[in-house]
């Protein structure tokens, strides 16, 4: 991988004007480009103020004290933010706040964006149709998005982000209010993406399937960052997340990889029930 | 706090942010949603400039006059026609509070009566002129209309009965727009305060 | 509350009539016909004007909404026509007598006038509201030049209402599920609308928050941003907006011409 390719935060901190502590203390973390990044932590570590920098919205739009280096793909979301916005897709944690404002239907909802970048009317259409139909959307284009459940205002929101076909995603609890399901489907899509991928969510067992990385927050800090299985497999209860159902299991039942690991995923979970057989 | 800072050379300063252009509506919006729990209550007032009052405290007096401005524009295109020519007053009172609120005159509760005293002057001279053209002096509010009655029919001059009609309605209401403003404003978080305050882009 | 009809009007079957005029000329239909009746004091002609614009109408739909507004004003028109009948100060001539209670001629007209100009109002405004949508008038007026800043700030509202009354009945049913009691005086009043009214402006503006940021993140004022089309064809769009400016101008004028006229 070449090295400017790649997702680098050094010593980044981040202090909004009036709070006495920072948000995010000193983080340090590497990636590669087109990898899923799966940021966990319980509430108020930190996660949605890390999308906000990643974005470019802290301190482009919310004014906060930034300091240390970060680029993504080579790219700053501080030095040229509408040029490194037109790379990324944004999903926010309230669907609802996202919606334009001003569409009548789902279609005109999803070509906001490609609207936005001036692109011809035909390309859209066939954009908006591809988008929607990853979301399994189509046969609600032609709803007013106000009718659409919490969920499907969910996968409204990630369809008006992929339709531009970003190189970054960032995703900020993008599957709170979607039926196991819907979930299920999403997750299923997002393993297939191309895009670098950072998304935070609790679906702990779903990151294990599909993430490269797992950074781990907490009071601001990165307190780990590595693949699932290393992550997992060095749990702190400080940390109060769960571990992934199939660990559990396997801790339970004492099916060990044979590196004498305990698997966090279903691929892993089989090889360690084949091993201990 | 960033309101204290304001001082008589910036407050008039406007440039339509994205922040305020979300706010605008929605100050627009809680306008619509608090007259409709005046009226749902049978309250004697009408609260309907409760967005207003708040976009300017938020914002700055333009940002509160706009405010006031679509609100009846919006009002008059949907529901009722006439309110359109009120939008008039609602500009004038979006400018009252956004004087009053950078001058300091909405920091304590004693301050805030002052202030609804003067906010109701400046509305019901400006709705006077509008109320006799379209209404023959009318407000349309049964109580105010039959003092109005009242008063003409004793040959008090129209001007006068129609300011004193819009007055007295004017006073009650806007003292409790202002109240619950006060009270609605300090409970906001400081996030939003200086995210909608702030001169961003 | 708000306006089910134009806020889901989404569809689009075969145009009729009205469609095939543009926003701007509508809005600019409004400002003539009020004009025209604010020019005249004649009785007979504010009728002709009442006719014409509810013939309008007629043709195109009727809403509730209008029905609404037009109920609303006519209750106001009856107590004005009453107000003024008994105590206009010009009154003199007795029109007629209903239990003893004398109605004067001189306020009774000079209420139906008043009236009448409100309900040309009303229905010229009626005939805009229920024969345009909110996407088509977004559209026609991106087209037309309008930055979409500007756009936002006049339409959205359209669109943020239906939410926020949802909003307010959810809090609502939570507030009644934990039992207020029945208020008696204005500030027990006034205090049991605030947790309904607190929770509902918070999250509002906290909306708005988030909107500012998700239309930046989106790109809103890219300037490559390109209008779509609108979903009709219009015909001489031009052509009526400068004859009804031009009218506007004239009766403008006349009417500033004849008050000078007056002190002259």
């Amino acid at each position: 991988m070449v090295k400017n390719q790649s997702i680098s935060l050094k010593n980044l901190s981040v202090k909004y004007p009036g709070s006495t502590a920072p948000q995010l203390k000193q983080m340090t973390a590497q990636a590669d480009s087109g990898q899923i990044i799966g940021i966990v932590g319980n509430s108020r570590s930190g996660k949605t103020t890390l999308c906000q920098v990643l974005s470019g919205v802290i301190p482009t739009i919310i004014s906060a004290k930034v300091s240390g280096t970060y680029t993504l793909n080579g790219h700053s979301p501080v030095d040229d933010w509408p040029a490194y916005n037109q790379l990324t897709g944004v999903v926010l944690q309230n669907p609802a706040g996202q919606l334009s404002g001003l569409a009548d239907t789902v279609a005109d909802e999803i070509a906001f964006d490609l609207i936005n970048q001036g692109i011809q009317e035909a390309v859209i259409t066939k954009r908006v149709n591809q988008a929607a139909m990853q979301m399994g959307l189509t046969a609600q284009l032609t709803q007013h998005p106000e009718s659409l459940s919490g969920g499907q205002l969910q996968r409204l929101a990630i369809a008006s982000a992929i339709a531009t076909d970003p190189q970054i995603l960032i995703l900020d609890d993008p599957t709170s209010e979607m039926d196991p399901v819907g979930r299920q489907q999403f997750f299923n899509w997002l393993a297939g993406v191309k895009a670098t991928t950072f998304i935070v969510s609790n679906e702990i067992d779903d990151l294990c399937e599909i993430a490269d990385l797992i950074w781990v927050l907490q009071d601001g800090h990165l307190v780990a960052q590595g693949t699932p299985h290393q992550v997992f497999n060095h749990l702190s209860a400080n940390w109060q997340l769960p571990a992934p159902t199939s660990f559990q299991l396997a801790q339970k039942m004492n099916w060990r990889l044979p590196t004498s690991d305990f698997p966090v995923n279903f691929q892993e979970l089989r090889e360690a029930i084949h091993a201990t057989n | 706090m960033k309101m204290q800072g304001l001082n008589h050379a910036n407050i008039w300063r406007f440039k339509l942010t994205t922040a305020t252009m979300t706010l605008i509506p929605a100050a627009v919006g809680i306008n619509y949603v608090a007259k409709a729990l005046a009226e749902g209550l049978k309250l004697p007032v009408w609260l309907g400039s409760l967005g207003t009052f708040l976009a300017s405290m938020l914002a700055g007096p333009v940002a509160g006059a706009i405010s006031g401005f679509i609100n009846n524009v919006i009002y008059g295109l949907t529901l009722s026609p006439i309110s359109t020519v009120y939008a008039i007053t609602s500009i004038g009172i979006g400018v009252a509070v956004g004087v009053l609120h950078a001058k300091g005159w909405f920091s304590s509760a004693s301050r805030v009566f002052v202030s609804a005293l003067i906010i109701a002057i400046v509305s019901a001279v400006i709705s006077t002129p509008l109320n006799v053209i379209f209404w023959g002096g009318q407000t349309g509010i049964a109580w105010g209309d039959s003092l109005f009655a009242l008063l003409v029919a004793n040959h008090a001059p129209v001007w006068l009965a129609s300011f004193i009609d819009e007055f007295v309605l004017d006073i009650l209401d806007k003292v409790c727009v202002a109240y619950l403003a006060f009270f609605i404003y300090r409970q906001l978080p400081q996030r939003m305060v200086r995210f909608f305050g702030d001169d961003q882009q | 509350m708000t306006d089910q009809r134009i806020l889901s009007e989404n569809s689009h079957p075969k145009p009729r009539w009205y469609n095939t005029i543009d926003p701007i000329t509508k809005l600019l239909m409004i400002l003539d016909f009020s004009l025209l009746s604010f020019s005249t004091h004649r009785l007979l002609l504010e009728a002709g004007f009442i006719s014409v614009t509810f013939l309008l109408l007629l043709l195109s739909k009727v809403s509730p909404t209008t029905l609404k507004a037009l109920g609303f004003s006519l209750f106001l028109i009856l107590t004005m026509l009453v107000i003024q009948g008994l105590f206009y100060s010009k009154n003199q001539v007795v029109l007629l007598t209903i239990l003893g209670v004398n109605f004067y001629k001189e306020g009774i007209i000079y209420a139906a006038t008043l009236g009448s100009r409100v309900l040309v109002i009303i229905l010229s405004t009626g005939f805009f509201m229920v024969t345009t949508s909110i996407s088509e008038n977004a559209k026609y007026l991106e087209q037309t030049g309008l930055s979409y800043r500007t756009i936002y700030l006049l339409m959205s509202v359209c669109y943020i209402l239906p939410e926020m009354m949802r909003n307010m009945h959810k809090i609502q049913m939570a507030q009644k599920v934990r039992g207020t009691n029945p208020q008696k005086t204005l500030m027990q009043k006034l205090k049991s609308i605030l947790p309904v009214l607190i929770p509902l402006v918070i999250k509002t503006l906290d909306q708005s928050m988030e909107r500012s940021i998700s239309l930046q993140l989106r790109g809103f004022n890219n300037p490559k941003r390109r209008a779509l089309a609108t979903p009709y064809h219009y015909r001489l769009a031009p052509l009526a907006h400068i004859s009804l400016t031009m009218i506007a101008i004239l009766l403008i004028g006349w009417q500033i011409w004849s008050k000078i006229n007056l002190f002259l």
